[in-house]
């Protein structure tokens, strides 16, 4: 069985947690011999392609006197994108983006009506015009190589899975890893990116996603036919190193760690700190990432009187998060809606027993973590205190939950998803 | 005749409040007054209230061959005081009829037996001495906590004045063995030793609903060849049941109800089985051999331990510092606090922090107070917490 996989980015040039999921992913269906074929926009031939073939869409020459082609390109129109939809970067992070990068596509024009497409491969501000323009190299890719099945990963390549769906006429899978609900928030949807999310979704022959929490949420705000949306939870690479656990003072210290934004809840984090360092001043509290609401994170810190106890890192990267892993007590993850949330999984590969919120797709899968409402902080603040004060629990699940862990592995998730694909091939 | 001893053990926890740690030291009402009103009163309409009924009538038209036993602790006896009056009246008329023999337990339903002589002992005391002022009887039979017992334990009952003990007829103790057989202690062979048969109590607790079982629907005829089946000179059959399987564990639509009339009035009608009290089949006995229980055992899952409660590092956590706790309840004047710390000792409390059956934990439970075992043993250390704290101030 041959796969053709559209994706945004894969390791080491991630962003997020996407890049790393599509590594896993493929990686595991290699071990249950589907062979993949890897798209991406731009990439740079430092991946590791011991299991899927890497095929870089900035190389590929669109033959535009194919009218199948042309047809495809008629009707586009570019709509450029505002700063407050790009996912996974932080207003910060995004303006560097902007000024270091050149940004969008650029169109190289080639002998005999060809024409090659330079991606950036990020998520910048001519992100549609990029997302059309790879709908286009798909279209070619489609009708070049050879393949069994689509798989189109989120929605900036869904317009591709679709084009490439059209052209050779093979079934399509959509692979929800976030939706418009999760980064914006009810209120605060983008309709472009909300369109294109249902366009995927319901041209498609399947929809996997990544909990049945996003499940809940393609079917009942997309509207997509439950018969054929399966959950198809995430899984962590195992690590080969282990984490060292060395800590620098002497109060225990508990951890968020992720982007500071709306999504992501570091508010509850901090109303619990507080309800916490009320009671006992010996402890420590981490806020580890960057992103919009750092502003409002820092001032209500203050506001509560606990800047003393209470530590902002800004972003962090590679050996610091590990490093920081090393020396939590707690790891809490309070987010408001997250599609799967990969972090907790991470953390208690290094043995640190974790707090989530009941509203993430993770805690579906473990059976080994404190789950709580990401609004109930008072629930929260006893979870991270009981873990705090009784070693016995602290052990219990720390072992418990590296155990966890380790039985999510990519390769049942890739067992799981070939039955999708085996179901779709012979309906 | 083949002797039928039917016992019925009636438990219900005094469940705790949510009880976090901002309360340690400042708050000391652990326990939830409106869950327990309403699971008090939904347990006695739905199972003790019909049953109790059920059992009047029929002692009423048998009343010289209805015979049975039931134990009821004093947690309960407490919460049908405190909230249903009505109900607590309902079990003094039964027992008033006097075919209803009433057996020993501890106070709280409490594990102390696994752990600490003295504490057992006190819980046996205290339990004597509400049923004397409820129900105006002591009992010479004892039915511990889910059927736990071992040697050990035994020795402790027949030294606090028991002459029989319930305990449930594990298969890795009995062997080729029959529970069909009285046995004793090895040691005190004085104290009498009643063995459930497990396979037909379960039959019903388990199979009573369950469609897909071969010999479902079971019926009251079923049971009756079930138990012709055994060899005749097998003479007894012990069946003991929580008292909530009729309408709680088995609901009255699917007909546990009709089901027990029926049984219970064949074998009272019947010239060949006899409905005994355990004290009944003690007086009518000579014969017996010994049983050796050198562990534990209980009437908890496919292996009749105690490691739904004791079974993980937090249970053991748990009840290692509850324990601790022991001197300090023996100085303390607080009546409360004491109490407290007698109800914690409640196998409820531990059962919530199984993780024996996780992920897939709710197949077992009745109730589920907790989100997760984790939950339950952080609220419950929370709560142990303040009992100390309570028990230190108030010392002699």
């Amino acid at each position: 069985m041959k796969v053709l996989m559209f994706g945004w980015e894969f390791p080491p040039h991630i962003s997020g947690g996407l890049g790393t999921a599509c590594y896993g992913l493929t990686k595991g269906l290699a071990k249950n011999d589907v062979e993949v074929l890897f798209v991406m926009p731009k990439a740079s031939n430092d991946e590791d392609q011991t299991y899927t073939r890497i095929i870089d869409a900035s190389a590929v020459a669109v033959d535009f006197t194919q009218p199948h082609i042309t047809s495809l390109y008629k009707n586009v129109s570019f709509i450029e994108v505002n700063s407050k939809l790009v996912p996974y970067v932080g207003i910060n992070q995004y303006y560097q983006l902007v000024d270091q990068m050149r940004s969008g596509s650029l169109e190289t024009q080639t002998s005999e009506g060809k024409r090659t497409f330079e991606f950036t491969g990020k998520y910048t501000q001519n992100l549609m015009q990029e997302v059309e323009d790879y709908a286009l190299v798909a279209a070619q890719i489609a009708s070049e190589y050879d393949f069994d099945i689509i798989h189109a990963h989120d929605w900036l390549t869904y317009k591709a899975g679709v084009a490439a769906r059209k052209i050779s006429g093979k079934p399509l899978v959509v692979h929800v890893h976030a939706t418009e609900y999760d980064r914006s928030g009810e209120d605060n949807i983008n309709d472009i990116v909300y369109g294109m999310e249902r366009y995927g979704m319901s041209e498609a022959d399947a929809v996997c996603a990544v909990s049945n929490w996003t499940r809940n949420i393609v079917i009942n705000k997309y509207h997509i036919d439950p018969k054929k949306v399966f959950p198809l939870h995430n899984a962590v690479e195992p690590v080969l190193k282990e984490v060292v656990r060395k800590k620098y003072v002497e109060e225990k210290i508990v951890t968020f760690l992720g982007r500071v934004t709306f999504q992501k809840g570091p508010e509850y984090f901090i109303e619990s700190a507080k309800i916490i360092l009320d009671r006992d001043p010996n402890v420590r509290f981490v806020l580890a990432g960057d992103g919009d609401l750092m502003h409002n994170a820092i001032e209500r810190v203050a506001e509560l009187g606990i800047s003393d106890r209470f530590h902002f890192t800004g972003f962090l990267r590679g050996a610091e998060i590990d490093e920081m892993f090393g020396m939590s007590d707690v790891y809490v993850m309070p987010s408001i809606s997250e599609p799967f949330g990969i972090s907790p999984l991470e953390a208690m590969r290094a043995y640190v027993p974790v707090v989530i919120s009941k509203q993430s797709g993770v805690s579906e899968v473990l059976t080994h973590a404190i789950k709580v409402d990401f609004w109930d902080v008072d629930a929260m603040a006893d979870a991270i205190y009981g873990i705090l004060r009784y070693p016995a629990l602290a052990t219990f699940l720390g072992e418990k939950g590296k155990d966890d862990v380790d039985n999510l592995r990519w390769e049942k998730v890739a067992a799981r998803l070939k039955k999708i694909y085996n179901q779709l091939l012979n309906s | 005749m083949r002797k039928i001893c039917i016992h019925f053990q009636v438990v219900q926890p005094h469940l705790l409040r949510t009880y976090r740690f901002c309360d340690i030291n400042q708050n000391h009402n652990y326990f939830d007054d409106y869950q327990n009103r309403y699971l008090i009163h939904r347990l006695a309409d739905r199972s003790f209230l019909p049953a109790n009924q059920l059992l009047m009538e029929l002692i009423k038209k048998y009343p010289d061959s209805l015979y049975l036993s039931m134990s009821i602790s004093g947690s309960t006896i407490m919460l049908l005081k405190e909230y249903y009056p009505e109900a607590l009246d309902s079990f003094k008329q039964l027992i008033a009829t006097g075919n209803v023999e009433i057996t020993g337990s501890t106070l709280t339903h409490s594990l102390a037996s696994l752990n600490n002589k003295n504490t057992f002992l006190e819980q046996i005391k205290l339990q004597e001495e509400i049923l004397k002022s409820t129900f105006g009887v002591k009992p010479t039979v004892f039915c511990n906590t889910e059927l736990i017992y071992s040697d050990e334990i035994g020795e402790w009952l027949y030294e606090a004045g028991y002459q029989t003990v319930l305990t449930e007829g594990a298969r890795h103790i009995l062997g080729w063995k029959s529970p069909g057989y009285l046995y004793c202690n090895p040691y005190k062979t004085e104290l009498n030793v009643l063995m459930r048969n497990p396979n037909l109590a379960d039959d019903v607790t388990f199979r009573f609903n369950d469609s897909t079982w071969d010999q479902y629907p079971l019926s009251a005829e079923k049971m009756m060849q079930s138990i012709d089946r055994f060899p005749k000179d097998e003479s007894l059959v012990n069946l003991f049941w929580d008292y909530d399987l009729l309408g709680l564990v088995q609901l009255e639509e699917n007909g546990i109800f009709d089901f027990f009339k029926a049984f219970l009035s064949q074998l009272a009608s019947s010239a060949n089985h006899q409905l005994c009290t355990p004290s009944a089949i003690i007086e009518s006995k000579t014969t017996k051999s010994t049983i050796h229980v050198p562990w534990a055992i209980s009437s908890s899952g496919e292996e009749k331990d105690h490691n739904e409660w004791l079974g993980n590092e937090l249970q053991k956590e748990a009840f290692a510092q509850l324990f601790k706790l022991e001197e300090l309840y023996n100085k303390s004047t607080c009546e409360y606090t004491k109490l407290a710390w007698l109800r914690l000792q409640n196998a409820f409390h531990y059962n919530f922090m199984s993780t024996k059956w996780l992920p897939h934990e709710s197949v077992k439970r009745i109730f589920d107070v907790y989100p997760s075992p984790y939950q339950a043993f952080i609220n419950y250390m929370n709560v142990v917490n303040d009992v100390k704290l309570q028990l230190e101030k108030t010392k002699k």
